[in-house]
């Protein structure tokens, strides 16, 4: 963990470094500046000394919490930057991936259930389709449809300033709030669940949905009543073309993965050995196959959340959402380095964490690792 | 109700295909026994004969290009094959159940093996509560060997003796009248083979269960059974009470069965004296199937189908029985 974590920072650190011109070249380059301020400059920044010193230094400051001042928002800390940018891009990840793994979930066990239907024929060519997507193309064609012509929701941003002005309180404010309702709910919704294995095994699930849902308005009614409600209501519009493009997009690939990991499934005689003990069809196929053909979806998981991140970038600037893909590309354009560096440094540490999350997931799931 | 004289289970006529790309399959060609209540049959015959295909037809668990073209299935009198899929569901386990060929592979590797057998017991509600059903999954696992408290572990944990005994355990649990054995102990080492049968054994008579032994090892099925059907080519060309047909094969294919295992208990030969491999079902011969490896095969064994030759209950389809106390039926 620390190993790879050291990794990603020296490699940052020498790639930046391989670039042409260095921090200070920006004011260096100025022909009305005297040589001597030159100097003092390049020498404020320590990039008079070696880059082995350099990195040394890099290094210490960088795991002790300090990632420096971002040039492009002087004299706002990196730091401070990303701890605001990176919440958005979670939130836009996170509910993407978990709404696409659960519907592509879904849907892949269906379609493998009933086998050779002309659904089954629909899903797996739109699946393969969207799969495929050009994701650029693909995210404007949303915007074109959703956005342009049926005006449904806001064509890009975070959030829209007509709503906003005169809002006594801050965006950030807002969405922070925003996070821990969600967070509360989430919590919530588990325990709820975990209470009802613990302590019924006879109690159906679905009395589970009437108290998460009541969870649920609660939640919704405390925002209604605090005042600030119309603009969470901005910012969720704003959210929802993104995440329902990236979720068309990555749902696709788990509903393939689903379908042909069951398709594996459901030949096992542990299956058949379900169907033989007379189990209803429904429990022989999530309880026993599709339980199975969610093993090696897990894996895939981690890489559908680097990818996701990664594309971040793309579907940000796509959709101008200020998050940590679009805070990159605009730090690379405009040299701010420190920036670039924090920015990557931060997308390395979430996918070493997707990693960690899947692993425990996996230890989770299938007890033959938990023994080893 | 049903008189306890009636049998369990009769089969009438059964036949089954399967259609694959080489064309159709006749894996079954109009089999016909009856099982008492309380007793053991044994199936025995070369792999592929249909043996399996014949357990899978009882509990109708059939794979999607399996095609029932004729016959039934009577379990006290009731047809399952007419049965919709629910009513079905419910006799499964409940009236029939099955120990698996490939035993190793039907335990699911995601759950403790304690939970996959009361998970079967609450689903036909055997016992109303949950320490019930601890209870009795407990008293299985003694009644096959194993320590109870090895219903909390997985089955990864289970060496192959231990699953087979409790994947045994498991089509126990729900009392059912008939139980299909598919070569329960093949994939095991002979010592422990040679206990779980006896177990096994001892469970049915204890029980009074009925049991339908399948093995392609006839002596195996000597050693635990009462009747005893051969099958081959997806026939069953002889049947009869286990002792009469060991004294006195009356069909050249089963005498060649039993040359290739000499005793019950001693060394097995190969089966050198059955030269040649069982016709391939897709396109069986004329006349009686064994005749390309028959040594009494005959002109009209090369074109006719042979009528059963009886006495009693033992009975060979054969021209040329062996045993010549068998008198052709017209
Ligand atoms: N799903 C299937 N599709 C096509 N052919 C099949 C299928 N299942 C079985 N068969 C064929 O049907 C015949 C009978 O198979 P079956 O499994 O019933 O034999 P068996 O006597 O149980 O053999 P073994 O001793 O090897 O288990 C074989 O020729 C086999 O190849
Ligand atoms: S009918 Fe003829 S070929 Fe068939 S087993 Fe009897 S003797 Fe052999
Ligand atoms: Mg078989």
């Amino acid at each position: 963990m620390v190993l790879t974590l050291f990794l990603i920072i020296t490699f940052t650190f020498f790639l930046v470094q391989a670039q042409p011109g260095d921090y200070a070249s920006f004011y260096v380059l100025n022909p009305d500046l005297p040589p001597e301020v030159k100097d003092e400059i390049r020498a404020a920044f320590g990039l008079d000394k070696p880059a082995w010193q350099q990195y040394v230094i890099h290094l210490k400051n960088t795991f002790t919490g300090n990632l420096g001042v971002s040039f492009g928002n002087f004299p706002r800390p990196v730091l401070d930057v990303l701890a605001e940018r990176v919440p958005r891009t979670l939130v836009l990840f996170l509910t993407a991936t978990a709404v696409s793994f659960y519907i592509g979930f879904f849907l892949g066990k269906a379609i493998a259930w009933r086998r050779g239907g002309l659904f089954e024929y629909a899903a797996t060519i739109s699946g393969a389709m969207l799969f495929t997507a050009f994701t650029p193309a693909f995210a404007l064609m949303m915007i074109w449809v959703f956005a342009f012509r049926l005006g449904w929701f806001p064509v890009g941003k975070f959030l829209d300033p007509l709503v906003w002005r005169g809002a006594d309180v801050s965006a950030n404010y807002v969405f922070g709030n925003m996070l821990l309702s969600a967070a509360a709910f989430i919590t919530f919704a588990l325990l709820v669940m975990l209470c009802l294995k613990r302590f019924g095994r006879r109690v159906p699930s679905v009395a589970a949905v009437p108290i998460v849902l009541g969870g649920a308005l609660v939640i919704m009614a405390a925002w209604a009543l605090s005042g600030i409600g119309g603009l969470a209501l901005d910012i969720v519009k704003h959210m929802v073309l993104p995440v329902a493009t990236l979720t068309l997009i990555s749902f696709a690939g788990t509903m393939l993965l689903t379908r042909n990991s069951m398709l594996e499934t459901i030949r096992e005689d542990y299956v058949m050995a379900a169907r033989a003990k007379g189990l209803p069809d429904k429990q022989v196929r999530d309880r026993h196959a599709a339980r199975n053909a969610m093993l090696p979806i897990v894996t895939s998981l981690v890489y559908s959340l680097i990818f996701a991140i990664d594309g971040s970038v793309i579907i940000e600037s796509v959709f101008s959402w200020p998050g940590t893909g679009l805070t990159l590309l605009q730090a690379v354009r405009s040299e701010d380095l420190p920036l670039v560096m924090g920015a990557m440094l931060f997308i390395g540490m979430l996918s070493l964490l997707a990693h960690v999350i899947v692993d425990v997931l996996y230890v989770y799931l299938d007890p033959r690792i938990r023994y080893q | 109700m049903t008189d306890r004289r009636d049998p369990l289970l009769t089969v009438d006529g059964l036949s089954l295909s399967y259609q694959t790309r080489q064309g159709e399959v006749q894996a079954i060609r109009d089999v016909s026994f009856e099982l008492a209540r309380g007793s053991a049959l044994g199936l025995v015959g070369e792999s592929g004969c249909g043996k399996t295909s014949v357990a899978n037809c009882l509990m109708r668990l059939l794979p999607d290009n399996a095609r029932l073209s004729a016959g039934r299935v009577l379990l006290d009198g009731q047809d399952v094959l007419l049965l919709t899929e629910e009513e079905m569901r419910l006799r499964r386990w409940r009236r029939i159940s099955m120990v698996f060929q490939a035993a190793m592979n039907v335990l699911d590797p995601v759950y403790r093996v304690g939970q996959q057998i009361i998970e079967a017991i609450e689903t036909h509600g055997v016992e109303s509560t949950d320490s019930a059903a601890r209870e009795r999954v407990a008293r299985l696992f003694r009644m096959v060997g194993l320590d109870p408290q090895l219903m909390e572990r997985y089955p990864h944990e289970f060496s192959g003796g231990m699953r087979q005994r409790a994947v045994i355990a498991m089509a126990l649990s729900c009392d059912p009248d008939l139980m299909i054995a598919d070569e329960p102990t093949t994939a095991l080492d002979v010592i422990v083979q040679d206990r779980i049968l006896r177990e096994l054994k001892a469970i049915q008579q204890q029980l009074a269960m009925s049991i339908i032994y399948i093995s392609h090892d006839i002596a195996v099925v000597a050693e635990v059974t009462d009747v005893v059907g051969v099958m081959y080519a997806g026939r069953l060309v002889e049947m009869g009470d286990t002792s009469d047909v060991f004294r006195a094969p009356a069909h050249p294919y089963t005498a060649a069965l039993m040359s290739s295992f000499p005793s019950v208990s001693g060394e097995r030969r190969s089966l050198t004296s059955l030269p040649g491999e069982p016709p391939n079902l897709s396109d069986p011969p004329q006349g009686c199937p064994f005749h390309p490896r028959c040594a009494y095969a005959t002109d009209v064994c090369r074109t006719e189908y042979p009528p059963q030759a009886r006495s009693g209950s033992h009975w060979a389809a054969c021209w040329h029985p062996l045993d010549a106390t068998l008198v052709p039926q017209s």
